[in-house]
């Protein structure tokens, strides 16, 4: 069991750093949107940075909305949905669907955030209004292709966390290795005890 | 040899005493199905241990009630449409015509429309309200569904009437608008709206109210009509807005008595009524009504319109010989209560927007 603790504990240490980073990110190449929806966005208490990278280097929006608004404006829209984040691969699920045209996200009044940049943006998510989705788009009605999806969670609290966890794993194997160190020496003493009773006997 | 045999020789070859070999190799084994476990249970997708330890739970629901838009989305909003409102009043062609179509909406439109067309013979003072430095924002909606709104309140500068706005949103994906702007009328007040953080509820079915907001605006409207008719058991107070316009009636009427026979229609724009509720459980109506006069020239006359300076900017006629009508858009909002009184007058303005002689 310690040993167990000790191996999953600094395994997660080393994996988050001492900030407290967990990262995932995918590439999406079908046309469209890439939305990230409350399911993974909203997953956790914390802050969530989302980082979009256009592969050549053209404009590309990042807006944030209630998920219900979201919906509403994507509808039939082709759009890559962001799935499930895998730990500790560091990978992203995406699930095209849609094959709709994008509409114009720029004039909507119904995002609660919105950044945008040449070849990549990204914007930082709080927890304070969850429900809610990211989607990421060219700016205008084009389709995006040849797009790099990051996400990612940061919480010095995971760090040391884990840090406590693998102490204590490390407590619990000293206490098991003593115990067996200790059962070897009581056997050598019994063995050299029943040596010399032999001998006495002789 | 015996599996005994084996483990004793295994260990003499290593140079260990057998019980030291068989604790070491139950270290190494426990050890190996140690990280073997941990790493088959970190890849598993959703997997607990891991989840646990990252605080990785559901997305919470969609709390029906909430409020969609921030206060400071919605000052952003009404700033913008205010800023382009008073830009597109103040610009020429068809770069003024784009930003008042990005600032207005539906009756709004035709309103500003009319006033920029007639900005010659009207001057465009009521734009002024638009650049007040700090609109108040008195409602936004509650819940995601649409249309949503934004009312809001300027004062002009030059201490004029106070101006009520609503902002209007019909789908996700068309921004909120100017759909009316109203100069109240003096004494009116406006009851508290719920706070911005909770938002407020928009009436749609007119429960709750001493009047439904469609039926009281249909049977306001017929109390306008010239000639006169009656409204039995009126749901409204008399105001000062709706007499002005009947004496007005009754003026022209007369004074084209010898030329033309006046007549003058009121109707209630479709879809054009909206009801928000207040804190008390009230309710603001607000609503457009198309004025329609009609002259009917009589038979051998013919008349002369170049005194009305607006009708021949909208119609291009400075003479009439058959018919001639203008149009005119009448916005209204009024304070309905939720059980007794009648509905009053809150706030009025009219707006010539169209004309046109034969």
């Amino acid at each position: 069991m310690g040993i167990i603790l000790v191996v999953f504990g600094a395994w997660v240490v080393v994996k988050l750093g001492p900030s407290g980073e967990a990262q995932f990110s995918a590439t999406s190449k079908a046309p469209g949107a890439v939305v990230v929806p409350p399911g993974v966005l909203n997953a956790v208490d914390g802050q969530v940075r989302v980082d979009a990278t256009r592969r050549d280097g053209g404009l590309v929006r990042l807006v944030v909305a209630p998920s219900t608004d979201a919906r509403a404006m994507l509808t039939t829209a082709a759009v890559s949905t962001v799935g499930a984040a895998h730990y500790p691969s560091g990978t992203l699920d995406l699930h095209p669907s849609g094959t709709g045209e994008l509409p114009d996200v720029s004039t909507s009044d119904v995002w609660r955030q919105a950044v945008k940049g040449t070849g990549t943006a990204e914007l930082v998510v709080d927890q304070a209004r969850a429900p809610e989705t990211v989607v990421i788009t060219s700016g205008d009605t084009t389709a995006l292709t040849d797009v790099t999806v990051s996400l990612t969670w940061a919480d010095r609290a995971w760090f040391f966390e884990a840090l406590a966890v693998a102490t204590l794993g490390a407590v619990l194997a000293a206490f098991a290795l003593n115990d067996l160190w200790q059962g070897r020496v009581q056997a050598a003493q019994r063995v050299a005890a029943n040596t010399e009773t032999t001998e006495e006997t002789a | 040899m015996t599996r005994d045999d084996l483990i004793t020789a295994t260990a003499a070859k290593l140079r260990l005493r057998r019980d030291d070999f068989t604790r070491v190799t139950r270290v190494l084994l426990v050890s190996l199905v140690s990280v073997a476990v941990v790493v088959t249970i970190s890849a598993v997708p959703g997997c607990g241990a891991t989840h646990t330890l990252l605080g990785i739970h559901e997305a919470p629901a969609v709390a029906a009630g909430s409020v969609p838009l921030t206060v400071d989305k919605a000052r952003l909003i009404v700033s913008r449409s205010f800023d382009a409102a008073h830009l597109g009043a103040t610009t020429t062609g068809a770069a003024g015509a784009r930003t008042l179509r990005g600032a207005y909406s539906s009756e709004g439109l035709r309103a500003m429309a009319g006033r920029v067309k007639l900005a010659s013979v009207q001057p465009l003072r009521a734009t002024s309200a638009l650049r007040a430095q700090h609109p108040t924002l008195l409602a936004v909606s509650r819940g995601f569904g649409f249309p949503r709104f934004i009312i809001a309140q300027t004062v002009e500068s030059d201490g004029g009437l106070p101006v009520l706005h609503l902002l209007v949103s019909p789908d996700a994906a068309t921004p909120y608008r100017i759909s009316m702007s109203v100069e109240m009328v003096p004494p009116a007040a406006v009851q508290p709206f719920a706070p911005l953080s909770r938002g407020s509820l928009m009436v749609t079915h007119g429960t709750g109210l001493v009047v439904a907001p469609a039926t009281l605006l249909n049977r306001y409207a017929a109390g306008m009509a010239f000639p006169a008719k009656a409204v039995a058991k009126a749901p409204f107070a008399s105001d000062s807005f709706s007499g002005q316009v009947r004496a007005g009636a009754a003026g022209v009427a007369k004074a084209v008595a010898t030329q033309a026979t006046f007549t003058q229609v009121h109707t209630v724009v479709p879809r054009s009524v909206f009801t928000v509720r207040q804190a008390n459980g009230d309710a603001l109506v607000f609503g457009a009504i198309e004025r329609t006069d009609t002259f009917s020239v009589k038979k051998g006359q013919s008349v002369n319109t170049s005194g009305n300076k607006a009708f021949v900017l909208l119609s291009g006629k400075k003479r009439i010989a058959t018919r001639a009508t203008i149009t005119t858009l009448e916005f209204v909002v009024f304070a309905v209560p939720r059980s007794t009184g009648p509905a009053t007058l809150v706030a009025a303005r009219e707006q010539i927007v169209a004309g046109s002689g034969s």
